[in-house]
């Protein structure tokens, strides 16, 4: 049993109660009971989430809850939102204690914002983005989507827009300027659909997360082709205020998350993530992307 | 079984069940077309009703977007209805700017974003009234515009897919066939049984009927009339009271048959007593002649000639006599020399009336036909051969052989048989009895002649004189109906 979980851990939050006992016992097997009797003595953790992984699937969204709630002793509040400017906004603004947000957003606000846990995918802490086409688009490069309908999938996503956006800068382009039209899905999910219904010829996909969907949705991936990948990036990050870096909460979540594979509930977290785990990382795994946001901001 | 060509000579049991069927299959198409008349209708202001409330919706929800001109989340929507399709709902959905051009539809692949709405669904757009059906593809079209009139911000299209319709359509279609039909053929099959049933005491009466032309007369058995009460028991009765009077008939038409037939023997018995007394004489003077000069061998064996042919007459006038009048019925066969016995009866009564009387007797062999039948038609024919020829006239009697029978052929020399009497001889059995003894012997010809299944030919020359041909087949040949 984790130390947090011992009861001389749990004292200095606010003292025992009979409830908070109880709970503790039960936290092993019964975590919705935990939740229950934590719910009435301990403020619930606010955790933002953005479509940066497959956020529709609601098993795993419940099961990211369970898990958290039974790691932090806590309830666990899940907060979404249309877009990851508005998941940012409350997390800056603290409305939030932490979210797991794109790599963009968190280089933008590197100075406010501090990294609590980085996903490792396929044994490293980074992903890629991909530039996604319909399975029967005979494009061969990036150039002959030109005059094309793109879809992007948020404008703060490293993979679903700032790493198109920089391939475009190099090539002295804007999405304006190179497609006829460009719109955003608000999702990675959207923009395979949008692709693959033919509503857009090419769109910004988190690679991830198209990955993913190769698995779980093949009927709608084998529709869409991967024209582009781009070099390794770093993973979207779970990241906190960068002034709540050392509390408690914040270092209980970071344990939770890098503690995920020792426990049966969160081993199932991901399996369905397919993540191998997560790891605490130095804001330098973000270097990659923050030049593309210097070479585009300089360009524009 | 063949059928009669004219519907009017059908049997009432086809008549009954086709007209039931007929009347059937009009109020049933009558009713199937009413009834999918109203479906129709029901179901395009169902459909209508649909369509509305389902764009109606879709515009309320898709009104934000447009307003943005968010081309993912008006697909989205777009997706998303067309994927929860149900029943009559949109197969595709286009929603459009102003101008016309496609923000999104839920088949990005044929209406692109930004391409201009094709020409044959714009006209749609602007057609009067919100819905207009296209029941060869099984399809209809509805639209709504989104915003307001003041400040449009577009238009949402829809495709309606009236496959569920039409197929719920076909469904009663095909229900009201199989039903009607069903009906039709109860209805078809009840009415021949209960036409059947109603026609049956008819179809016994009409065997017997039938049984009755044929000649054999007999009353209907008693378990069919207790089968039936009411009209039909009564015709029954009547029946078998008029079977019985006409069975008496019968009888008394064979008696008076024997009874002619006797008589006949009586007029020949004088004639037959002359030809047996003329001999007579003759014979008793040779046996005179013979007591006295039989000594004389000469004498003796003139004498014993002149008795051996004198007896010989006699007896042939006897055994004419015998075998006409002795010979069982029904005899089926007759040699020639049997006609020729008919010559010893008559000639009496021909030298009385001074006839010639010419015998052409044909006949080779025997002949397979009614021998004592034959003989008393010809001679009958003969006696009124006799009877109405003029004294010092001809009367002819030929018998031929033919290939199928016996041709008699009697020709006089009189003033012609009366009509009525030749009605009388081609009557067969059917004709009534002669009143007051006239025509009795013409009357038993006609009934021996359809005993044996023969045909007569009565004709007067232009001189005058009659010729009566008979044709008697061979028993074996005779038609079927006379054997019965």
């Amino acid at each position: 049993m984790p130390d947090r979980l011992k009861p001389g851990h749990d004292a200095h939050r606010g003292g025992w109660t009979r409830r908070s006992v109880l709970g503790a016992l039960c936290a092993t097997g019964l975590a919705g009971s935990r939740a229950i009797a934590a719910t009435a003595t301990t403020a619930p953790l606010r955790f933002g989430l953005t479509p940066v992984f497959l956020d529709s699937d609601t098993d795993l969204l419940a099961a990211l809850e369970r898990y958290l709630s039974v790691q932090l002793a806590r309830p666990v509040v899940l907060v979404k939102r249309r877009s990851y400017q508005e998941i940012t906004t409350l997390l800056l603004t603290g409305q939030l204690d932490a979210a797991w947000i794109c790599g963009f957003p968190y280089v933008q606000f590197r100075s406010q914002l501090a990294l609590v846990a980085v996903p490792v995918y396929r044994g490293q802490p980074l992903y890629q983005s991909y530039v996604i086409v319909h399975e029967g688009d005979p494009a061969a490069a990036l150039g002959d989507l030109r005059g094309q309908v793109h879809a992007f999938s948020d404008p703060d996503s490293n993979s679903g827009f700032l790493v198109t956006r920089y391939l475009l800068a190099t090539m002295k382009e804007t999405p304006a300027s190179f497609f006829r039209r460009s719109f955003f899905t608000y999702g990675h999910r959207n923009v395979v659909r949008a692709v693959a219904s033919g509503l857009a010829q090419s769109g910004s996909v988190d690679g991830y997360v198209w990955d993913v969907m190769t698995e779980i949705e093949p009927d709608l991936v084998v529709r869409t082709r991967v024209l582009h990948r781009s070099k390794l990036l770093g993973f979207p990050p779970v990241a906190c205020q960068a002034a709540r870096l050392g509390t408690p909460l914040v270092r209980d979540l970071r344990e939770a998350l890098v503690g995920m594979p020792e426990d049966a509930t969160g081993r199932e977290m991901l399996r369905l993530l397919r993540l191998d785990g997560f790891a605490v990382s130095e804001p330098s795994l973000f270097d990659g992307i923050a030049a593309m946001y210097d070479h585009v901001r300089t360009q524009s | 079984m063949r059928w009669p060509t004219g519907p009017g000579a059908w049997p009432l049991t086809a008549k009954v069940p086709l007209l039931v069927a007929g009347l059937m299959a009009t109020v049933g198409s009558a009713i199937s077309y009413s009834v999918l008349t109203r479906l129709a209708t029901d179901q395009e202001a169902q459909l209508r009703q649909l369509a509305a409330a389902h764009l109606g919706s879709l515009a309320v929800a898709l009104e934000p977007h447009l307003a943005r001109q968010d081309i993912w989340e008006t697909f989205d929507v777009l997706d998303h209805a067309r994927r929860v399709a149900t029943f009559a709902s949109a197969r595709l959905l286009v929603v459009t700017l102003p101008d016309g051009s496609v923000v999104a539809a839920s088949d990005p692949m044929e209406f692109p974003v930004g391409a201009p709405l094709p020409e044959d669904l714009r006209t749609r757009l602007h057609a009067s009234g919100n819905l207009v059906v296209d029941a060869d593809h099984d399809l209809a079209w509805s639209h709504r515009p989104i915003g307001t009139e003041s400040a449009p911000l577009g238009h949402i299209f829809a495709e309606l897919d009236m496959g569920p319709f039409m197929a719920v359509r076909r469904e009663v279609l095909a229900t009201l066939i199989a039903v009607n039909a069903g009906v039709t053929l109860l209805l078809a099959a009840i009415g021949y049984a209960v036409v059947r049933r109603l026609l049956r005491p008819l179809c016994v009466l009409n065997d017997y009927v039938e049984r009755v032309r044929t000649g054999a007369v007999e009353p209907i058995p008693a378990r069919f009339i207790a089968e039936e009460g009411g009209e039909f028991g009564r015709l029954f009765r009547r029946f078998n009271a008029m079977a019985q009077a006409v069975a008496e008939r019968e009888a008394l038409a064979a008696r008076l048959a024997d009874e002619e037939k006797l008589s006949l023997l009586g007029r020949l018995a004088s004639g037959m007593a002359h030809e047996v007394n003329n001999p007579l004489g003759g014979m008793l003077t040779v046996v005179d002649t013979l007591k006295r000069h039989g000594s004389d061998d000469a004498v003796r064996q003139r004498s014993a000639a002149l008795l051996e042919r004198g007896l010989r007459g006699i007896g042939n006038v006897v055994r004419a006599a015998l075998v006409a009048y002795k010979e069982p019925q029904g005899a089926t066969a007759m040699a020639p020399e049997d006609l020729d016995d008919l010559r010893f009866l008559i000639s009496h009564e021909a030298q009385r009336r001074r006839i010639d009387l010419v015998w052409q007797n044909r006949l080779e062999d025997s002949m397979a036909v009614d021998g004592a039948a034959v003989r008393q038609m010809a001679l009958n024919l003969l006696l009124n051969a006799c009877r109405a020829s003029p004294p010092g006239a001809t009367v002819t009697m030929t018998a031929e052989a033919l290939d199928d029978g016996l041709r008699l052929t009697i020709q006089d020399e009189g003033p012609g048989i009366p009509a009525a009497m030749t009605v009388l001889l081609r009557s067969k059995a059917a004709a009534p009895l002669p009143r007051g003894g006239r025509g009795l012997g013409l009357w038993t010809v006609a009934r021996l002649l359809d005993r044996v299944g023969g045909e007569v030919k009565a004709s007067i020359g232009p001189q005058g004189g009659t010729t009566v041909t008979l044709s008697i087949p061979f028993v074996e040949g005779r038609r079927t109906y006379a054997a019965a």
